[in-house]
């Protein structure tokens, strides 16, 4: 292991890019640590979103507007503001008036918030892939099942929802992608995600083109990993007859 | 209380418009930077240097746009020399770098799917009349292809303008960098949540107009 990344290193070294900084304990140890947090961060907020997407997507079909209405508002607000400020709404506002209510004992951490946001966030675009969905159920299938004394949630469960996913996969699998990415944003509130850890080792080695390239890297083999995921699910998935 | 709260606001209005301002002036130029060569490198895909422009748009594509900022802010220096003189590289220059070059990704994107959404009928019944590929591809293709490239080339502004929200985390001194020196100067809590929820208004009064007028330009070229 040890050995293989020396040789790595001396043979990018003829490229004029030092990667010696991984030979320091430290340095290699913050950076694994920020890559195991991004990956964290990852795997919480496209669990957390495809929660809130599946809750919102729900609310939007719904026929009641006291459901549709709120829901379509959140997606509209969610969908037309920046992250970051999102971001700062929450751990700069929220969390400060939750620390004045309850002191030391608030339980959100700056982890938790930037999952929170991305979550919501992401959310309101999956939301609308499988409200696009939903939509897209024929309405004969659906008419069918109710024919076949399907009860009206077991025909979402069992019939809409799942022909809904297989539509919406797709654009689901972007998004997921386009959070793998959002999650930089986490080291704008000091979280030591693979970013913030990025910028610590370059303002103290001064190595940005380095880190760049392996940050680039980094994120480019977890937008892939996800890519790769998504097209074995549509693999998997895929019903005779739907799509090609 | 309140009025003290809202007073403070129309206090420190005119500096956040400044900011915005700030905002506006980056997403512009990188909108426009950004389509040139965006332009550019999707009429490559029709080209010999194909592989060169795919591989522009995998690696801008698939980049965090903060990541990207960084890498401009940092990477470049902060004057550079031309003509003999020096000229000043300002920060808010490289943010709008940083912030063009996944936008020329996107728009080279834009471009091909636009092409490929052209029937090849089209393409046919050109060279049919005796156009050459490259007539046929600017007199004939390309005209068709800008009403179907104008909703997704207006949606990815209202992204970017989005995007200019992270200018202020490498230090331009835009509308969030103004919003967190006002609520730490005043520093009163209901000012700070008042003044943070007006970003968040504002930028939602700039994008959502942008995003409703795509939706129904998408829905009027939808039959054609």
């Amino acid at each position: 292991m040890n050995e293989a990344l020396h040789a790595l290193v001396q043979a990018v070294a003829g490229w004029g890019l030092d990667y010696r900084f991984l030979f320091d304990a430290y340095s290699r140890a913050s950076l694994v640590d920020g890559a195991l947090t991004t990956l964290a961060l990852c795997l919480c907020a496209a669990l957390g979103s495809l929660a809130v997407g599946l809750g919102l997507a729900c609310a939007l079909v719904s026929p009641r507007p006291v459901l549709a209405m709120p829901a379509r508002a959140f997606v509209d607000v969610t969908r037309n503001t920046p992250t970051l400020v999102q971001l700062y709404c929450a751990f700069l506002v929220l969390n400060m008036l939750l620390t004045q209510a309850v002191g030391t004992g608030n339980p959100f951490t700056p982890f938790a918030w930037v999952v929170i946001v991305i979550s919501l966030h992401k959310g309101a675009f999956h939301a609308e892939a499988l409200r696009a969905g939903l939509q897209a159920v024929p309405a004969t299938t659906l008419e069918a099942a109710g024919s076949l004394a399907f009860s009206a949630p077991q025909r979402f469960i069992y019939v809409q929802l799942p022909l809904a996913l297989r539509f919406a996969l797709p654009a689901l699998v972007n998004n997921l992608i386009d959070l793998v990415k959002m999650t930089a944003i986490a080291s704008a509130i000091a979280v030591n995600d693979v970013t913030y850890a990025s910028i610590m080792i370059w303002t103290q080695s001064d190595n940005v083109i380095e880190m760049m390239v392996l940050l680039l890297a980094f994120y480019g083999a977890l937008g892939l990993l996800v890519n790769a995921i998504g097209r074995w699910l549509e693999a998997r998935l895929r019903m005779p007859g739907y799509g090609q | 209380m309140a009025n003290d709260t809202l007073a403070a606001l129309v206090e420190w209005a005119p500096a956040l418009l400044v900011g915005l301002g700030q905002n506006v002036l980056i997403s512009l130029t990188a909108i426009a930077a950004g389509s040139a060569a965006g332009l550019f490198i999707g009429a490559l895909n029709f080209s010999p240097l194909r592989p060169l422009a795919r591989l522009w748009v995998q690696v801008f594509r698939n980049a965090p746009w903060l990541v990207l900022i960084y890498f401009t802010t940092y990477v470049f220096p902060f004057e550079v020399h031309l003509f003999g003189r020096y000229l000043a590289f300002p920060d808010w220059l490289k943010v709008t770098l940083g912030l063009a070059l996944p936008a020329s990704a996107n728009v080279a994107e834009i471009l091909r799917g636009a092409v490929g959404s052209i029937p090849a009928t089209q393409w046919e019944a050109a060279r049919s009349m005796a156009f050459s590929r490259a007539q046929v591809f600017t007199q004939v293709i390309l005209p068709q292809c800008f009403t179907r490239m104008l909703p997704p080339w207006m949606n990815l502004y209202a992204i970017i303008t989005m995007g200019t929200a992270l200018a202020s985390l490498v230090g331009v001194h835009d509308v969030i960098d103004t919003a967190q020196i006002a609520s730490n100067t005043v520093n009163r809590i209901p000012f700070t949540v008042l003044i943070y929820f007006s970003l968040l208004a504002l930028f939602f009064a700039w994008c959502f107009p942008i995003s409703r007028l795509t939706q129904r330009l998408e829905r009027r070229y939808a039959f054609h």
